[in-house]
């Protein structure tokens, strides 16, 4: 997904290039064509190649309001009373090295049922 | 945001001038936005800087990189790599990120290349205002959201001066009185009841006259 999103306004006058304060725009002429390139890694989203931009190209709304990108997939460990999640395997793996003690796995809410409550209950089954 | 002013090239040229390797350091934080010490103003000083004219010797070989926040200690410490013979830093960060790169580098020297200025917003493009003094204990709510402490020249806190002439102020015919400004907003607001509370006398512990201060953050306060 693009943050940088230019529309069919921009002729490529480069006033959003030359006035970039963090160096984050840049072009590239070959021999026919002119290439805009931005390097989100180094904008500071200061906004001022919009505001500069006298084609009004910038959309920069793009910029403020944007989709989630997926950055890691964990399994999850499940309550075993009433199946709500709770934290991942890996968590339940660091803990469970760091204290040297199983934990068992429930909620806040069922947490605080005392031992012989939570014994009488049935157990859930672990989600695969 | 921060807003800070670059220094005068000889004022810059003179600090760095007893070195042999500078590395300039912009900052990607408030002073990119405010477009004094970002990567570009870096790349625009060492260019200028780099000019024998501002040197009784020869000018010192420079360097320049940027971190995106120099007012972070941890994050500095790990993400700021500069050249291993570096003998100077020429700081691009408001006060905050010069003295936290001084904290860092215990025997280089870290010179500032920027005047901080103030606390403030982009009123119009190229237009920096002062509008904040960090003074630890906010009015705005009762002010129609214009700061008396910041912008009243006296700091006074129950209405205007006799120095208020034509909803301008004593000090300058440039300079809107904060309290003229704050009367009309709050007659706009229908709210000139809250003109008409008395503040008590401020307590002033929470500005710099109670001497540098910290925040510790608490998710306890929510």
């Amino acid at each position: 997904m693009s943050y940088f999103v230019v529309n069919e306004n921009c002729n490529g006058c480069l006033a959003c290039v030359e006035n970039c304060p963090a160096n984050a725009l840049r072009f590239k002429d070959t021999d026919e064509n002119r290439t805009i390139l931005h390097n989100m890694a180094k904008c500071v989203r200061c906004a001022n190649c919009w505001r500069v931009c006298p084609q009004q190209a910038i959309e920069f709304q793009h910029f403020l309001e944007n989709e989630w990108d997926e950055v890691k997939s964990l399994d999850l460990v499940h309550c075993r009373v009433c199946g709500e999640p709770i934290y991942t395997t890996d968590l339940e793996k660091t803990l469970t090295g760091k204290t040297g003690s199983e934990i068992d796995a429930l909620c806040p809410k069922h947490r605080e049922l005392d031992f012989a409550a939570r014994q009488a209950l049935v157990p859930f089954r672990r989600a695969a | 945001m921060i807003v800070a002013d670059l220094k005068p090239v000889g004022e810059i040229a003179e600090s760095i001038s007893p070195f042999q390797k500078v590395s300039i350091v912009a900052c990607g934080g408030c002073v990119s936005v405010c477009l004094t010490g970002g990567a570009s103003s870096a790349d625009t000083l060492a260019r200028e800087l780099s000019h024998p004219r501002h040197y009784k010797e020869r000018p010192p070989i420079l360097a320049t990189t940027t971190i995106q926040r120099q007012c972070e200690k941890d994050f500095v410490t790990a993400y700021l790599n500069l050249p291993r013979d570096t003998d100077a830093i020429l700081s691009m960060a408001c006060g905050a990120g010069v003295q936290t790169l001084a904290e860092i580098f215990g025997k280089v020297p870290i010179l500032p290349a920027l005047n901080t200025s103030f606390l403030g917003s982009l009123d119009e493009p190229g237009v920096w205002r002062e509008k904040c003094q960090g003074c630890g204990s906010c009015v705005l709510a009762f002010t129609g959201g214009i700061c008396p402490v910041t912008r009243c020249a006296k700091h006074l806190l129950n209405g205007p001066c006799g120095g208020s002439s034509n909803g301008k102020c004593e000090i300058s015919k440039d300079v809107d009185c904060a309290w003229q400004l704050i009367i009309d907003r709050l007659k706009a607001l229908g709210r000139l009841d809250d003109y008409e509370k008395i503040f008590p006398i401020k307590d002033w512990s929470s500005d710099r006259g109670g001497g540098p201060r910290s925040m510790q953050f608490s998710s306890k306060k929510t």
